[in-house]
């Protein structure tokens, strides 16, 4: 899938920003994943080619940090915290919540393509455990009862 | 927090997110007051004599740290470490969120210090509000004169980038940061050379936590003698099973059980049972260490740390093999791969837990627990990732046999049964 | 790490287990303890690349330090305590090789590595005698194959960053690359794709497990039932030092020998893999004549009569009717008894190895080769290449130029197509085909501080703004170097190359002149060129075509797929009464002579060789010849006693002693470099005309189907079918894609190539690089006109398949002139 003008654009003015072209890779990998959804190789290649890098040291990259999709993902991403604090407030009761109403598993996505599920490390709200994060939303202390009211709210969108 | 808290009054209520409030708060004085009144040298000076230590996890003096870098050197750096990913640590992003110019002044006065003309700040990700409002912070100053070309008319000109990572706790630590920041895997690199002899892009470098910065501020305004007064300050993240969880300005030194009381207390009916003073890699400590000061060296002395001074509080309801199963979780989930100890075991570690949670545990398992953390001390690992492992492991091994004992022989676990043997009262 | 500086270096003084040791500073701990014998054991620590310190093997103590060192990366500071040995150490040192085990499957009695295997010594040495680890190993689909030549199995792979550092540092291909991370962490190229590199068999040889094994290897050998004999690589011309490693007559694999000067430790993939020719059941076994029109087996003794009687018959002729063309396959012992055999016996000036220059080439006024040793270039600031595709023609090359940049030289380069280099490149000067001889006029002009021609820059494609600077930096350069390629040499420009190249040469650079494969300097050297009044090969060729020979000896070269013009070689062939080849295959050349005389391979005699610097070193013997197959020295001793002249039937060593009483200088070891650039030639700084609006580029790849790589299977896969390349928007405007049949036709012939799609070929150009030997380039060639037109046409698919493609041959009738 061959990234958007406005897309390229972004990334050629990202390098502009850093004095060493492999810095704007984080970023520039994020302009091509909201243009495309997620990451696939032929994406990859062509953000290397916009940074002349060589793709596999792309590629090595984006395999590294766990918000880079190198598989299509849901409309919606959960991040269910179960680090320490959530842990210790019920995020196990929460996650179970989740997966029955979406009927997924972590790392999975509704077959609806609105909702993946991930399980995920300290999102540092800890004040709003169990806590998770819908997109760039955080939600939290959760209640299954308010689990459900905020997959409803997400799921037409 | 009253007139007494340096920081967070900036982030009470709605906070002092435009440049207005915050200036009305007496932001940006300080800057002026170092950029037009006190050479470099008497900044970092100042910084040393208030005993301002780095809030991000290691304790390294501000004051010394910026001392390191090199004076002649014709480009340097300061890297602001906003990635705040370590377990219950969550008051970089409260600053962020609601005192983003409290940051922006505290990164002019360090960069006017060391001599830096570019700054970047390495927010993580998640952090979508926390780096919005840093960018529109950054943009504000620079449209006030506070950023940019001749700062407050003098020599001195300052650009600051606001740059996000990834998903990657590895990228907290500091050589790792700036691994990513240049764009790689953020895989720790080897020391020497230091970050302030090469760091970014090979130059020098100072690295400091958002929190840290946020104090200097304070630091230049009340000088460091009554800076150091109060407390000096520090802010703690409370979490767990307290009834009020959240970031609290208290002096260092002050005692867990009043910062427990601080946030709440615990909840109704509940006992406290243990806590992890300083963030998942601290020693878990029990009621027997209540009265023990949050401060660096008390903590020391009492096995554990300060840390990033994050404590996580647990009541009797907590089950610790579950607790430290799901901390050396996050350590495998997070280690970069790098280094055999740390990627092999927390590895063996995540399996062994797995195995005794499954209820397929055999006694000699936990001398096996035991062995697999040693091998991950004192140095073995590349960095401290690995080294964060073994503490509250192995103090749970110490403090809760039982807890495992009862696992391994009965399969179940003895706090969910109401078995467990109780222990103190808060 | 541990390098000695020149002069006196200041030392420091540690003690390790109580032994005090003395060491340059800088040294590392690690190899301090080495140093007084003491072993620490290390995986990801390679001496060829900065230390690491991730495998954490080598752990030690320090005194007054609180935790553990990796003695790798630990620089030795005068007074430091260490401790290797002392039982806190060993233990850290067992419970990590515990660690690095839990992952390990117990799969040693079928891995290649067994035997010689890092991993399993240090289990043995240093390892816990049991395990504590009951539970799942890590599994992943294993093996995987990443290509013709290697084979990754992941569950095997201790994870030491050596094969990812080797792409970065020593080779900068970026081949291998670690994905994910933390207990996930795996080494791969990306998503399990072919692996795309020239070096990768070195991440064979330095893999410390058997995570990286080879492909032709797998299952052949232990290490223990292998002989090991020292030789030099007989393909590009850098002659790198190898080991044949041989089983029962056979060569079961190569491997890098290290040479420090040469190729140090490391070795290209067409050198690693490209040996199974000589074991090939194509192989010639016994000489074959032609009789009623075929070629038929004889005895030595009836070809050689043959042979005799033909030469015989035309000395009486006259003197001059024998043309003599090859010798770069030969060894320096036989290219002497060549020479001295039609110079001395026969009475024929016309010998000459340089079977693929063209007529008026620059080529053939200069001697080949280097005029500074291969390790000068990683301390030269500033290297050009004219026309120098240096990875594929010479890759070590490329290895020694890519240490320059790491050390802050600026290669750049003049060139038609952009270089597969190109991200390592200070500047890319791609200019249009056959303009790389004007554009180095102007450098050299703007070298001499004189005015530059704007336009004529800009009509060849390059910036004036790009000269001034690339200029600026060759005057204050050290060392700077110049390559002139075989593109530059071959393609269009003429002598005033030559003249470019010497004022460059005045202005303090050293010229190398980058031409001829195998043992190219050795022929050449031992006299394998015109004499007085020779001829060159071209002449030899023209000469032959007007009927002006009797006798054509060709050894050890295939001029019917190597003289840039096919119609040039047939016609010389057609008016030639008697063609003789020597060779280790039935090459189109062969198919067309009278006698053919079966050859040795490299790999089958003993005696020297030169490479491109004129370094002088040796070969051997390592496996049984091919049926009867003689060498061409021995052929000339056997011609020479039908002819009424007795040689004595010497060795190699006997030979090589008469050749250096000749050859001032020539002794083992030695480098004999030719003489700096001289010569006056003629300034035509003009660009060549663009005679169409495809052009036709040739050139050399790694990878080709030669005589000996097409006989080479991992090779000749890499190879691939013959094909065109082309820019995406060319082919696009053509009506081709990727992988889609095309005819390609010159006035001279046609060739029917699978397209090739790459944004490394300018638009308006087709690339046809040499690729197989029964679809020759040569064929669209004419070589009085090197820069050539030519048209593109697609095939339907329906009408030829890709199976026709890959046959397509003349023979076949497909691809003709």
């Amino acid at each position: 899938m061959a990234l958007a003008a406005e897309a390229q654009e972004r990334i050629r003015a990202l390098v502009d920003r850093y004095e060493h072209r492999q810095s704007a890779l984080l970023p520039a990998l994020f302009v091509a994943q909201e243009a495309v959804g997620f990451l696939p190789p032929e994406t990859l290649a062509e953000v290397a080619s916009l940074l002349e890098l060589p793709p596999s040291e792309v590629i090595s990259v984006a395999s590294f940090y766990r918000l880079f999709f190198l598989e299509p993902v849901g409309r919606h991403l959960i991040l269910l915290c179960t680090n320490l604090a959530c842990h210790l407030n019920g995020a196990e009761a929460i996650g179970r919540r989740l997966e029955e109403r979406l009927g997924i598993g972590p790392g999975q996505t509704t077959p609806d393509g609105a909702f993946t599920l991930r399980e995920s490390e300290c999102l540092a709200a800890c004040a709003l455990a169990p806590m998770m994060m819908v997109d760039r939303e955080r939600f939290g202390p959760l209640t299954a009862a308010g689990v459900d009211e905020i997959l409803d709210r997400h799921r037409g969108r | 927090m009253g007139a007494e808290s340096i920081l967070l009054r900036f982030t009470e209520g709605e906070g002092a997110v435009d440049l207005e409030t915050y200036r009305q708060a007496g932001g940006y004085e300080a800057a002026r007051r170092a950029l037009t009144t006190l050479a470099p040298d008497s900044v970092i000076d100042i910084v040393e004599q208030s005993g301002l230590r780095g809030k991000g996890g290691a304790g390294f003096p501000t004051g010394r740290k910026w001392k390191f870098i090199p004076k002649g050197a014709p480009v340097k750096y300061v890297v602001v470490n906003g990635d705040e990913a370590e377990p219950c640590t969550f008051k970089d992003h409260l600053l962020l969120e609601r005192a983003p110019h409290l940051l922006v002044e505290g990164i002019v006065i360090a960069s006017y210090a060391v001599g830096a003309q570019r700054a970047y700040v390495y927010v993580r990700r998640e952090g979508y509000l926390a780096r919005e409002r840093l960018e529109a912070a950054v943009a504000a100053a620079e449209q006030a004169g506070f950023l940019g070309d001749r700062i407050f008319g003098t020599d001195f000109s300052l650009r600051v980038v606001v740059h996000t990572g990834a998903g990657a706790y590895i990228a907290g630590e500091e050589s790792a940061l700036l691994e990513s920041l240049e764009g790689r895997r953020a895989m720790p690199r080897a020391r020497p050379p230091f970050p302030a002899i090469a760091g970014l892009y090979g130059k020098p470098t100072v690295i400091n936590n958002v929190e840290t910065l946020c104090h200097v501020p304070a630091v230049i305004h009340l000088g460091p003698e009554a800076y150091s007064a109060l407390g000096p300050p520090a802010l703690f993240s409370v979490s767990g099973h307290v009834r009020r969880p959240g970031i609290y300005e208290l002096p260092l030194g002050t005692r867990m059980r009043a910062l427990i009381e601080t946030a709440g207390g615990l909840r109704p009916g509940r006992r406290f049972k243990a806590a992890f003073p300083g963030g998942s890699s601290s020693a878990i400590l029990t009621d027997a260490h209540l009265d023990v000061p949050m401060d660096y060296e008390p903590l020391k002395q009492a096995g554990s740390m300060l840390g990033s001074a994050s404590l996580i509080v647990m009541d009797d309801s907590t089950c610790m093999v579950r607790t430290v199963a799901r901390a050396v979780a996050f350590y495998k989930e997070e280690s970069c791969g790098k280094c055999t100890p740390c990627r092999e075991g927390t590895y063996w570690l995540s399996q062994v837990f797995k195995r005794i949670l499954g209820g397929q545990g055999r006694l000699e398992d936990l001398e096996l627990l035991a062995h697999i953390s040693r091998g991950m001390k004192g140095g073995t690992c590349f960095c401290l990732l690995g080294d964060s492992v073994p503490p509250a492991l192995e103090a749970s091994l110490k403090h809760f046999r039982h807890e495992y004992e009862h696992h391994i022989r009965t399969g179940r676990c003895d706090v969910e049964e109401g078995v467990g043997v109780a222990v103190g009262v808060a | 790490m541990g390098q000695r500086a020149p002069a006196d270096p200041p030392t420091v003084t540690i003690t390790i287990d109580g032994r005090p040791v003395t060491v340059p500073q800088g040294t590392t701990v690690w190899h301090a303890a080495q140093s007084i014998g003491i072993d620490i054991p290390i995986f990801c620590y390679h001496d060829r690349m900065p230390p690491l310190g991730a495998c954490r093997q080598c752990l030690v103590r320090v005194e007054k330090q609180p935790r553990f060192q990796t003695s790798c990366t630990l620089v030795a500071e005068p007074g430091m305590v260490v401790s290797a040995t002392t039982p806190d150490v060993r233990e850290a040192q067992e419970m990590i090789l515990e660690y690095l085990l839990i992952n390990h499957p117990l799969d040693c009695p079928i891995c290649d590595k067994g035997g010689e295997c890092p991993l399993q010594d240090q289990a043995y040495l240093y390892g816990p005698g049991r395990s504590r680890f009951i539970e799942r190993k890590r599994d992943f689909a294993k093996p995987v194959s990443l290509g013709p030549l290697l084979v990754l199995d992941r569950e095997r792979c201790v994870l030491c960053w050596r094969c990812v550092r080797f792409g970065e540092i020593v080779a900068g291909d970026h081949a291998l690359k670690g994905f994910e991370r933390g207990p996930e962490s795996e080494i791969n190229t990306p998503f399990t794709q072919p692996v795309e590199s020239k070096f990768i068999g070195n991440t064979i040889s330095i893999c410390p497990v058997g995570a990286l094994t080879s492909r032709t290897y797998r299952f052949v050998s232990r290490p223990w039932d292998n002989a090991a004999v020292p030789s030099i690589c007989n393909h590009c011309g850098l002659g790198c030092a190898i080991w044949l490693d041989v089983r029962d007559e056979t060569i079961a694999r190569v491997r890098p020998r290290e040479h420090r000067a040469v190729n140090d430790v490391w070795l290209c993939d067409l050198g690693q893999f490209g040996h199974e020719w000589v074991g090939s059941r194509d192989r010639l076994t016994h000489p074959l004549i032609r009789r009623e029109g075929a070629l038929v087996e004889s005895s030595w003794a009836e070809a050689l009569d043959l042979i005799a009687a033909a030469l015989e018959t035309s000395r009486r002729l006259g003197p001059g009717r024998v043309g003599v063309l090859g010798g770069a396959r030969l060894s320096n012992e036989d290219a002497y008894l060549v020479r001295r055999f039609f110079r001395e016996v026969v009475g024929t000036p016309h010998l000459d190895h340089r079977t693929d220059a063209r007529p008026g080439s620059p080529s053939l006024e200069i001697p080949w080769g280097m005029r500074a040793p291969l390790e000068a270039i990683a301390s030269s600031s500033l290297l050009l290449l004219v026309g120098c595709d240096v990875a594929e023609e010479y890759p070590i090359a490329w290895l020694w130029m890519k240490r320059a940049v790491d050390r802050g030289a600026q290669l750049c380069a003049i060139t038609p197509t952009h270089l597969d280099i190109e991200p390592h490149l200070f500047a890319t000067l791609v200019v249009a085909p056959g303009a790389e001889g004007a554009v180095l006029a102007q450098v050299a002009a703007a070298v001499e501080g004189r005015q530059l021609d704007e336009a004529l820059l800009q009509s060849a494609g390059v910036e004036p703004a790009t000269v001034r600077p690339l200029a600026e930096r060759m005057r204050t350069a050290t060392r700077p170097m110049l390559f002139l390629g075989r593109g530059a040499l071959e393609r269009a420009a003429g002598v005033g190359l030559l003249a470019s190249a010497l004022r460059l040469q005045a202005a303090g650079c050293i010229v190398h002149v980058m031409r001829g494969k195998g043992n190219a300097v050795g022929a050449a050297l031992m006299g394998l060129l015109p004499g007085p009044s020779g001829w060159t090969a071209p002449e030899i060729l023209r000469q032959g075509a007007a009927g002006e020979l009797d006798v054509l000896y060709v050894a050890g070269a295939d001029p019917a797929t190597e003289v840039p013009d096919a119609s040039a070689w047939s016609a010389a062939r057609q008016s030639t009464a008697f063609v003789v080849v020597q060779e280790c295959f039935l090459t189109e050349t062969a198919r067309d002579a009278d006698v053919v005389l079966p050859a040795l391979a490299y790999a089958e005699k003993d005696g020297t060789v030169c490479n491109l610097e004129g370094r002088v070193q040796r070969i051997q013997a390592a496996v049984r010849a091919s049926g009867e197959a003689r060498s061409e020295g021995q052929v000339m001793a056997d011609l020479a006693r039908r002819l009424g002249v007795e040689w004595s039937a010497g060795s190699w060593e006997e030979i090589f002693q008469d050749a250096a009483a000749e050859i001032p200088g020539l002794a083992e070891g030695a480098v004999l470099s030719p003489p700096p650039l001289a010569g006056s030639w003629s300034a035509d700084g003009g660009l060549p005309a663009r005679p169409g609006d495809l052009v036709l580029l040739t050139g050399e790849r790694l990878f080709d189907r030669g005589s000996m790589t097409g006989r080479s299977p991992a090779i000749a896969e890499l190879a691939g079918a013959p094909s065109v390349w082309l820019h995406p928007g060319e082919a696009a405007a053509r009506g081709v894609g990727e992988g889609s049949l095309a005819e390609v036709r010159s006035a001279h012939g046609r060739l029917v190539l699978r397209v090739r799609l790459t944004d490394r070929v300018p638009r308006g150009v087709a690339s046809v690089p040499r690729s197989d030997d029964a679809v020759p380039v040569i064929r669209l060639l004419n070589w009085e006109a090197p820069l050539l037109a030519v048209t593109l046409h697609p095939l339907h698919p329906a009408t030829e398949g890709p199976e026709e493609a890959a046959a397509a041959s003349p023979r076949a009738g497909e691809n003709g002139t």
